[in-house]
C-alpha cells in the first residue's frame, strides 16, 4: 500500500458543517455509475435480521438478562426549577431487596441540588428486582425549594429572564444573502406571517436504556444507541477510564429517532452501581420517563414575509424562527431550509434560541427542516394564492438548479422529476382545478418539497476477511436502528467481493468487533459507511486476484468476480472458494476507509409529497386519504427496504400534522400528556394509501458506491403538504401544527 | 407465590410476586422475552400473547389470573418452521427495527384464524391496538393481505 495521506474535508451533519482531518484512501474503486451491472445491490433482498425479529429471538437491550442482575431506578424531581434541599432515602434504603443508592454526594455532576426541569434525577436506588427498586423509590423523601421557572416560548406579554433559570443565556444567529430590506422595499407581491409547530416526542418503541456489567477492568455495556462508539468515548470521560476498557453492545435496537445518539444518565448510572455492587444493573426508563427526560423535537415559531414579483419569480425570504431549547440542546439551523431549497436572492434569517425548565431537546429526524418545511412550504402557499398562482408552478418558477448557499454544483438534483413524478399519481392539475364543495365533506390537494444534507462523509471503517471455504466476514462498527443497515452492508459487500449473500456474514453493533464509524444520524450511515465496506471488499478482492491470476495464467488486473467465481478475460474461471483453499489459513483481510467528500460541489438529496385530504367542516376532522412522494437519493441499495423508510418518514410526518403535541402546564411546569394514550402517535387505522418511490439513479460524484441519504428526508415534507392540501380544501390556512379538529373549526369560522 | 402457566403447549411452574404481571412472569420467569415491554400500561401493544387464542395486553393481566388458559408467545407460533404469517411479515419486509413485530405477528395471526379473508376495516380494527413507531403499517397491511392469500401457506 502507498503511504496514506491526510486532508481536511467537509461533512455535514444533521445542517452542521464540521471539517475534518481525513485519510485519503490508498486506491478507490472505480464509482459504480448509473448503468454498473450490478448483481446483489440493488435487490429486494429479506433483511438478513428478519427471522430473528419475527421469531423473537432478537434480544434487545431490555431482553438482556445476565446472571445476578439489579435493577436500576430513578429518583425524580417533583418541581420544574429549584434546589433540593433535603434528600431522604433512609426508608428506601432499608427496604429488602434494595442493593445501593447513588446521590449527589456520588455523582455531583448529574445529581447537583439544583432542579431545572420537572422530572430531572435527583438520585438512583437499585434492588434485586425492578417492583423493589419502584418501590424503594416511593419511598425517597426530597424537600424542594421552589424557583421561578418558564416552560413556553415567550409571547408579547411576557418575557423570558435567563436569570429564572441560570443554565444557558439565550442565544440570536443572524444570516443575510443579498439585501432584503431593499429587495422588500421594491417587492410587487409580499405575504406576512407566523408558523408555529410544536414540541413533538420521538417516542421510540423501546425506550432508552442500558444493562451494564462492571467486571475487574473490563465493562460491558448492552445499550440501545445510535453510535456505540460516542457512548464507549462518552463513558470512559464520565468514568476515568480507558476506551480500551469498555465494550459498547447494539445488536438490536427499538427505534432512535435521533433520541438516542450519545451516552444516557441511566448508562453511567448503571455503569457505577455495578461497579459499586458487582453485579450487573439493568437501567431502563419506563415511557414516562421517555416522554419526561428522553429529548424531543422543540417548540419553534416563524415569522415569515415571501416577496417575489408579479410572475412568481421570488424576491426575498425574510424570517425569524424562535426554538424553545429545553434546558439543554445543540442550536441548529430551523431556517436553513429558507437558505436552501430554492433560488432566491435575498435571505435574511434571525434564529433565537431560548433555554426555559423542560428537559433538554434532542436531535428529531431531519431535526429544524422538519420545523422549518411547514413555514417555508405554508408560506409559499399563501403566496402562491395572493398571486392567482398554481403552487407547484410557484415552485417549477424557482428552482434551484444549483446550490443557492455555496452556489456552486449540486453532484446530482431531480427535484424536477420529482415533482413531476407527485402532480402525476396525484392527478394534480385536474384536482386543483374541481370546484369546492360546500357540503359538509370538503377534498384538497397540497404538495411540498424537501432538501436535506445526507452526503455522509468520513471516518468510516470496515474489514472483511475471508476463510478458507470462501465464504467472508464484514466486520464494522455501525449499528441498525431498524433500518436495514446490516442488510445493505452485506449487500455491498456481497457485491464487491462477487459472492453471493448467503456466503456473507456481516457483524454490526459491537464496538469490540467492528472498527470505527460515525453514530447513525444525519442520514449518513449509508454514505458513509457504504463506500468504507465496498472498499474493505475491494481490498480483499485486490489480494485474492494476486493468487487467482497465477492460477488463472492471467493478470491481475484483468479479472473480475461474479456469483462465486473469478472470471479471466479469456473465459476461463476458478471458484472463489478454490482460491482461499489454495491459501489454506493464509488469511486474507482487506481494509477500508471512507474517503474525502468531492470538492466544489454539494450533494443532497431531494423530494416532494403531494397530499389529499377530506376534511369535515361538521367535525373539524382532517382525514388522509392519500400520500404521494418522490426521492432523488441516489443509488437504491435495497428497494424494499428503502420504500420501508420512505413509508416510515411519511408516517411520522402524518403524526407531526394531525396529533402529535406534548404539552406542558404553564402553572405547574410539569410535562401533562406522558405515555402513547395521552399522547397520540400513528397507529395502523390513521394510514393512508401511500405510494413512495424513489426516482434517482446512483450518484457517482457523491461517492463511489454512488449512494446518498434516505432516511430523514422522507419526514420533511409531509406535514406542509397535508396542511397544504387543507389549506386547499377550506380556502383558509391554519398555522399551527397539529391540524386538530378545535384548530380547523375556528379556521372555518375565520373569514378568507 | 407459586403458580403454573400453560405456554406454548407446556405446563410451567413459576414463582412470581402475587402483583407481577403475565409479560413479568414469561420475560423473567420463563425467560421469554419476545413479547416486549413498550409502556407498560396497555397503550402501545409491544406485549401481546394469545390467551386461547385471544390478543392480550400481558402488561395488564396478573400472572397469577393467567393460570387457566393456554398462552401462545411468539417463540411457540414458529417452533416447528416458520409460521405462514411470519413468512409473509417477513415477504412483506413488515418490519424495521422489529420491536413491535411479535406483537405485531400474534395480533394478525388471531386475526386471520378467526377470519380468512378480512376486509380493510376488519383489519384496521385488530391490528389498531398495536402501535409501530417505524411506520411499518402499509407493509403490515400487504403482509396480512398476503398471509390471508395463503400465499405463504
Amino acid at each position: 500500500m502507498s503511504e496514506q495521506r491526510f486532508v481536511t474535508t467537509t461533512v455535514e451533519i444533521e445542517g452542521r458543517e464540521e471539517i475534518a482531518v481525513v485519510e485519503v484512501p490508498a486506491f478507490e474503486p472505480p464509482p459504480w455509475g448509473p448503468d454498473a451491472a450490478l448483481d446483489t445491490v440493488g435487490r429486494r433482498v429479506p433483511r438478513l435480521d428478519a427471522v430473528a425479529k419475527v421469531t423473537g429471538r432478537a434480544r434487545y437491550t431490555q431482553d438482556i438478562r445476565l446472571q445476578g442482575m439489579l435493577h436500576a431506578r430513578l429518583v425524580r424531581a417533583s418541581v420544574p426549577a429549584g434546589r433540593v434541599v433535603r434528600l431522604d432515602l433512609s426508608r428506601a434504603r432499608a427496604l429488602s431487596g434494595v442493593r445501593g443508592i447513588l446521590t449527589g454526594a456520588d455523582l455531583p455532576r448529574m445529581f447537583g441540588p439544583a432542579v431545572h426541569y420537572w422530572g430531572q434525577p435527583v438520585a438512583a436506588v437499585v434492588a434485586d428486582t425492578e417492583a423493589i427498586a419502584r418501590d424503594a423509590v416511593r419511598l425517597a423523601r426530597v424537600r424542594y425549594r421552589a424557583s421561578p421557572f418558564r416552560v413556553d416560548l415567550p409571547t408579547g406579554k411576557t418575557s423570558l429572564r435567563t436569570g429564572h433559570f441560570g443554565v444557558t443565556p439565550p442565544e440570536t444567529r443572524r444570516e443575510e444573502r443579498g439585501d432584503v430590506t431593499a429587495a422588500l422595499g421594491r417587492a410587487e407581491v409580499s405575504v406576512t406571517a407566523t408558523y408555529r409547530v410544536p414540541a413533538v416526542v420521538h417516542q421510540a418503541l423501546e425506550t432508552h436504556g442500558s444493562v451494564v456489567h462492571w467486571d475487574g477492568d473490563r465493562i460491558t455495556v448492552y445499550d440501545s444507541t445510535q453510535g456505540i462508539f460516542r457512548v464507549r468515548r462518552e463513558l470512559a470521560e464520565h468514568l476515568g477510564v480507558g476506551q480500551h476498557q469498555i465494550r459498547v453492545v447494539t445488536e438490536y435496537m427499538g427505534g432512535g429517532f435521533g433520541a438516542k445518539n450519545s451516552c444516557g444518565a441511566y448508562t453511567v448510572i448503571a455503569a457505577l452501581l455495578s461497579k459499586a455492587t458487582g453485579r450487573p444493573v439493568r437501567c431502563v426508563w419506563d415511557r414516562h420517563e421517555e416522554c419526561i427526560d428522553a429529548g424531543h423535537r422543540p417548540e419553534t415559531e416563524f415569522r415569515v414575509t415571501a416577496a417575489a414579483r408579479r410572475d412568481g419569480t421570488l424576491e426575498a425570504l425574510d424570517v425569524e424562527a424562535t426554538v424553545a431549547m429545553g434546558v439543554v440542546g445543540w442550536p441548529g439551523g430551523p431556517c436553513k431550509i429558507f437558505q436552501e431549497l430554492y433560488r432566491c436572492p435575498h435571505v435574511r434569517v434571525v434564529q433565537r434560541f431560548w433555554y426555559g425548565n423542560v428537559s433538554g431537546m434532542e436531535s428529531f429526524r431531519a431535526p429544524f427542516h422538519a420545523e422549518g418545511a411547514f413555514a417555508l412550504e405554508g408560506a409559499l402557499d399563501l403566496l402562491a394564492r395572493k398571486l392567482g398562482m398554481d403552487p407547484l408552478e410557484l415552485r417549477r418558477k424557482n428552482h434551484a438548479t444549483e446550490d443557492p448557499v455555496k452556489q456552486r454544483p449540486y453532484s446530482t438534483e431531480l427535484l424536477r422529476e420529482c415533482w413531476t413524478s407527485v402532480a402525476e399519481r396525484i392527478g394534480w392539475n385536474a384536482a386543483r382545478v374541481r370546484k369546492r364543495s360546500t357540503g359538509r365533506f370538503v377534498h384538497g390537494v397540497g404538495m411540498a418539497s424537501q432538501v436535506w444534507g445526507g452526503a455522509g462523509g468520513p471516518p468510516a471503517y470496515a474489514v472483511v476477511r475471508l476463510n478458507r471455504d470462501g465464504t467472508a466476514l464484514v466486520q464494522t462498527g455501525t449499528q441498525d436502528l431498524g433500518t436495514g443497515a446490516r442488510t445493505i452492508f452485506a449487500q455491498i459487500a456481497a457485491e464487491a467481493l462477487g459472492l453471493p449473500l448467503k456466503a456473507v456474514r456481516i457483524v454490526i453493533g459491537d464496538t469490540d468487533a467492528g472498527p470505527y464509524t460515525n453514530n447513525s444520524w444525519g442520514s449518513m450511515t449509508t454514505p458513509s459507511v457504504g463506500p468504507a465496506v465496498r472498499m474493505a471488499a475491494e481490498d480483499a478482492k485486490r489480494q485474492l486476484f494476486e493468487v487467482a491470476a497465477e492460477m488463472l495464467r492471467a493478470k491481475p488486473n484483468q479479472l473480475e468476480a461474479r456469483r462465486g467465481r473469478i472470471w479471466a478475460q479469456g473465459g476461463a474461471s476458478v471458484t472463489i472458494r478454490k482460491v482461499t483453499e489454495q491459501l489454506g489459513d493464509i488469511m486474507i483481510m482487506g481494509r477500508g476507509h471512507r474517503g474525502p467528500n468531492p470538492p466544489g460541489v454539494t450533494v443532497h438529496s431531494f423530494g416532494a409529497q403531494a397530499a389529499e385530504v377530506e376534511v369535515d367542516r361538521l367535525t373539524g376532522r382532517v382525514r388522509v386519504i392519500r400520500i404521494v412522494a418522490a426521492h432523488d437519493c441516489g443509488r437504491v441499495v435495497n428497494p424494499e427496504l428503502a420504500e420501508s423508510q420512505l413509508h416510515g418518514g411519511i408516517i411520522l410526518g402524518l403524526g407531526y400534522a394531525l396529533f402529535e403535541r406534548l404539552l406542558c402546564d404553564g402553572q405547574l411546569g410539569r410535562p401533562l400528556n406522558l405515555g402513547l394514550h395521552e399522547y397520540k402517535i400513528p397507529t395502523y387505522a390513521d394510514i393512508p394509501d401511500i405510494d413512495a418511490r424513489v426516482v434517482s439513479v446512483a450518484d457517482p460524484v457523491a461517492n463511489h458506491a454512488g449512494v446518498k441519504g434516505l432516511a430523514e428526508p422522507p419526514i420533511i415534507p409531509t406535514a406542509p403538504a397535508i396542511a397544504n392540501a387543507v389549506f386547499d380544501a377550506l380556502g383558509v390556512q391554519i398555522r399551527e401544527l397539529p391540524l386538530t379538529p378545535g384548530r380547523v373549526l375556528e379556521a372555518i369560522k375565520t373569514p378568507s | 407465590m407459586r403458580i403454573r402457566l400453560t405456554v406454548n403447549g407446556r405446563t410451567e411452574q413459576l414463582d412470581v410476586e402475587s402483583r407481577a404481571s403475565l409479560l413479568e412472569a414469561l420475560r423473567d420467569g420463563l425467560d421469554l422475552t419476545g413479547a416486549k415491554l413498550g409502556c407498560d400500561r396497555g397503550e402501545c401493544g409491544a406485549c401481546t400473547v394469545l390467551v386461547e387464542g385471544r390478543p392480550i395486553y400481558s402488561c395488564l393481566a396478573l400472572a397469577c389470573e393467567s393460570q387457566h388458559g393456554s398462552i401462545e408467545t411468539i417463540e411457540g407460533l414458529g417452533a416447528d418452521g416458520l409460521h405462514p404469517v411470519q413468512q409473509a411479515f417477513i415477504a412483506a419486509d413488515a418490519l424495521q427495527c422489529g420491536f413491535c413485530t411479535p406483537g405485531q405477528i400474534l395480533s394478525a395471526t388471531a386475526l386471520l384464524r378467526r377470519s380468512h379473508r378480512p376486509g380493510d376495516p376488519e383489519i384496521a380494527r385488530a391490528m389498531s391496538g398495536n402501535l409501530c413507531r417505524c411506520g411499518t403499517y402499509p407493509k403490515i397491511r400487504k403482509a396480512i393481505r398476503m398471509a390471508a392469500r395463503g400465499r405463504w401457506r
